[in-house]
């Protein structure tokens, strides 16, 4: 059995939440979605967040979320090379080392195929009859809804679930139970209703 | 300095994300749907362990108190995790490991995701004001509440301090060493292996 990588996988993600805590602060990766998106937003309108020298941040925004705790994530979205923006940032380069040094890679990506949607085609019909929105809607709307609640939750996964619980948090547990009493009858669901679509 | 920290931070939690196997969406949903929770116990042990660092680093203290960071329990943690929950089960993946699977395997749905994500914080971020009138964030509202007593910034529940932390983590970590590795059999996903 793999159990010993298995131990080291937990251990390693422990110390990386530790280390984070130690060294600066708790990780969380949801906020730096609403940043990226409000990067967008107020580059299409510039209106959306003014500078405002009464402020400890330095900005005001008409709209309520960014201007929210005395306009901290507007100063974020104003100055994005920022820790907690980085961060998020550097995440994928982490997991590109972590791909290119995998001496299993080959076998786990030929059973990796994520949403199962695209296994089910047979290999004669072309990609072309794969509607592009079969094959990444149900990731995208999966996405919006994450971000939509993260951001509700003020946390997802990784702040509430993982820095939360690691510091005692009551709503670490909280959010941990709300997300797991519906993503497993949704997941239950989904897979099943995948499964049954394949035999049939 | 600190944006060093966060590139070797950043980068050292993508690589962990992928070598726990994470960022695997096939491995979530096969968690989520109980039928192999190796993926569940993995995250449980390390949050236990987490939580045992954290303590006995405070315990001699050499942990900054000041880093500690606890958010706020009120009604929107609940409907929030809700919501996140379903998108949760339908993909597999979450803000984290979506971000980081943009850098592994099965990128154009990481990226699909992402983008997702990226247009829901946006509606969350326009509907926020609509929220906060409706009074979500106040219902139900404990403040920034922790289970012990870690830091006088913070409402606490139990007088243990870092000594009930330090508990915690090794009930959680004996929890997750404890889990069974699957609650129910996998049938639907063995069929479609088969092919």
């Amino acid at each position: 059995m793999n159990n010993w990588k298995r131990l080291k996988g937990a251990l390693l993600l422990g110390a990386v939440f530790f280390i984070a805590a130690f060294l600066v602060k708790p990780i969380g990766v949801s906020t730096q979605f609403s940043v990226a998106a409000g990067i967008i937003h107020s580059a299409l309108d510039p209106d959306v967040i003014q500078p405002d020298e009464t402020r400890e941040t330095g900005y005001r925004s008409t709209n309520a979320y960014y201007d929210k705790s005395d306009g901290k994530l507007a100063k974020a979205i104003k100055n994005p090379l920022n820790y907690d923006f980085i961060f998020v940032l550097a995440i994928p380069f982490g997991a590109l080392a972590g791909y290119l040094l995998d001496k299993h890679r080959k076998r786990k990506t030929e059973a990796n195929t994520t949403f199962n949607t695209d296994i089910n085609v047979p290999d004669n019909v072309s990609a072309v009859k794969v509607p592009f929105v079969r094959n990444y809607l149900p990731a995208f709307i999966g996405g919006f809804l994450l971000l939509f609640g993260a951001r509700m939750a003020d946390g997802c996964t990784s702040g509430h679930m993982f820095s939360g619980i690691m510091q005692g948090s009551v709503s670490g547990f909280i959010f941990a139970a709300a997300v797991f009493l519906a993503a497993i009858p949704v997941a239950r669901y989904v897979g099943r209703y995948i499964a049954e679509r394949k035999v049939g | 300095m600190t944006i060093l920290s966060a590139v070797a931070l950043g980068g050292l939690f993508g690589f962990a994300l992928y070598k726990s196997g994470a960022s695997d969406p096939k491995k979530l949903l096969a968690a989520l749907r109980l039928e192999d929770l190796t993926l569940m116990k993995t995250i449980l042990f390390g949050i236990g362990f987490a939580s045992i660092l954290l303590s006995l680093s405070s315990l001699i203290g050499l942990f900054d108190i000041s880093h500690l960071s606890i958010k706020t329990t009120n009604l929107g943690v609940i409907i929030g995790g809700l919501i996140f929950g379903i998108g949760f089960g339908a993909a597999g993946t979450c803000p984290g490991t979506c971000v980081a699977a943009t850098g592994s395997d099965g990128i154009k749905k990481a990226i699909s995701a992402v983008t997702g994500g990226l247009l829901g914080a946006f509606t969350f971020s326009l509907s926020y004001g609509w929220f906060n009138n409706l009074g979500l964030f106040d219902a139900m509202n404990l403040g920034k509440l922790t289970l012990f007593n870690l830091s006088e910034s913070f409402p606490s529940v139990i007088n243990l301090g870092f000594d009930g932390l330090l508990i915690m983590g090794v009930l959680l970590s004996a929890a997750a060493y404890m889990l069974p590795d699957r609650l129910v059999k996998a049938q639907y996903a063995e069929q479609s292996q088969k092919h």
